[in-house]
């Protein structure tokens, strides 16, 4: 179990301007939010930019957080307003994209060197399937997608995901029975 | 409790999200119904190859990256948000500026050329004009053109010429 401050301890803390305690903050979040925008968007390197404006939002909005509901709800809730917004600006700049001379790829050394996850040859396979899996997933509406991945990953009650989604119970179980009855026909020939 | 309710609440069932006494009863059922059972089964086995999905580390250098964020100097004022419109536009705002540049180089290129008389039947219109003005003033004249006398005096005129 963690034995340090709750992460509402340390919100307050970072209201104050407590540096350390955003950093343990970080440390103790960065993966869950990093791995569910990763499930969502399907893209590393988005991912990573996107997790990182998660916690550049909870640094600017430390002072006027309340701790009415858990903190993870919270940051949930900024992490899917975030992508959802994202998917939509994205979907923008789509129709734009053509009139483009050439995208501006900045890449920082950091990337460069920490590309995670080196892929040798025995794991070729199991990458292949992660692949599989992953299409499917960007295959299903925002939604449906991020109630599963929510559920799937995070382990989250319906209840839950319906105050991160700002839905109802029984929409969240509508969601997921219509995502996994999708997924099911997709990976159905995903055999072990 | 028919196959058809039970497979409708697989989701719930298989997310433990009914109330106890259901939850049960569908665990019974499964026991029991072969079908359902496989139906389930299938469910499940798609749940697990979630799972595979794999984790992303985010690396040493993620809390870093996120402070030099902070640390950047936020961009104030109404250029940013230019700067932003344009990049969104950047393809629109290009096209229309070299058609703007083309319509301009075409309408000067244009006005050079008549000036400088490149097309001599626009440029001496209004000469012409004049000249239709004196020759129907001819039409005073002792012999004006197109007469018999007129005709006369040209054939003269011209034989005076040859002679010289």
């Amino acid at each position: 179990m963690d034995q340090g401050p709750s992460s509402e301890d340390l919100m307050a803390r970072i209201a104050e301007g407590d540096e350390d305690a955003f950093e343990i903050l970080v440390g103790r979040h960065q993966t869950s939010i990093l791995n569910l925008i990763y499930r969502f968007i399907g893209d590393r390197t988005q991912a990573k930019d996107f997790s990182q404006e998660v916690f550049l939002k909870v640094w600017q909005a430390a002072r006027s957080y309340e701790p009415k509901a858990r903190f993870t709800t919270w940051i949930y809730q900024i992490t899917v307003n975030l992508c959802l917004n994202e998917l939509k600006s994205a979907r923008r700049k789509k129709w734009f994209q053509f009139l483009r001379f050439g995208e501006d790829q900045e890449n920082t050394i950091e990337d460069v060197i920490v590309d995670p996850s080196p892929s040798p040859e025995d794991l070729l396979l199991s990458r292949e399937r992660s692949k599989r899996i992953s299409e499917a997933l960007q295959g299903l509406p925002a939604n449906q997608r991020m109630a599963l991945v929510l559920k799937r990953y995070d382990d989250l009650s319906y209840n839950e995901i319906a105050g991160i989604l700002g839905c109802s119970v029984s929409a969240v179980e509508s969601l997921l029975v219509r995502a996994k009855r999708t997924l099911q026909k997709k990976l159905a020939s995903l055999k072990k | 409790m028919k196959c058809r309710s039970v497979q409708k609440k697989f989701s719930a069932y298989q997310d433990r999200e009914l109330k106890p006494q259901e939850q049960e009863e569908i665990s019974r059922h499964l026991i029991g119904c072969h079908s359902c059972r496989k139906q389930y089964k299938k469910l499940e086995q798609v749940w697990q190859s979630l799972g595979e999905l794999e984790e992303i580390p985010s690396g040493p250098w993620f809390y870093g990256q996120i402070v030099r964020k902070i640390m950047e100097p936020r961009k104030q004022g109404l250029l940013p948000v230019l700067q932003h419109v344009f990049q969104l536009f950047r393809g629109p705002v290009v096209a229309s500026i070299i058609l703007i540049i083309g319509l301009l180089a075409g309408t000067h290129l244009g006005n050079i050329l008549v000036r400088s008389d490149f097309f001599p039947l626009q440029a001496n219109r209004t000469s012409y004009s004049q000249e239709a003005l004196l020759d129907s003033l001819k039409v005073f004249d002792p012999a004006p053109p197109g007469t018999l006398a007129h005709g006369y005096l040209q054939m003269a005129n011209y034989r005076e010429k040859e002679s010289r």
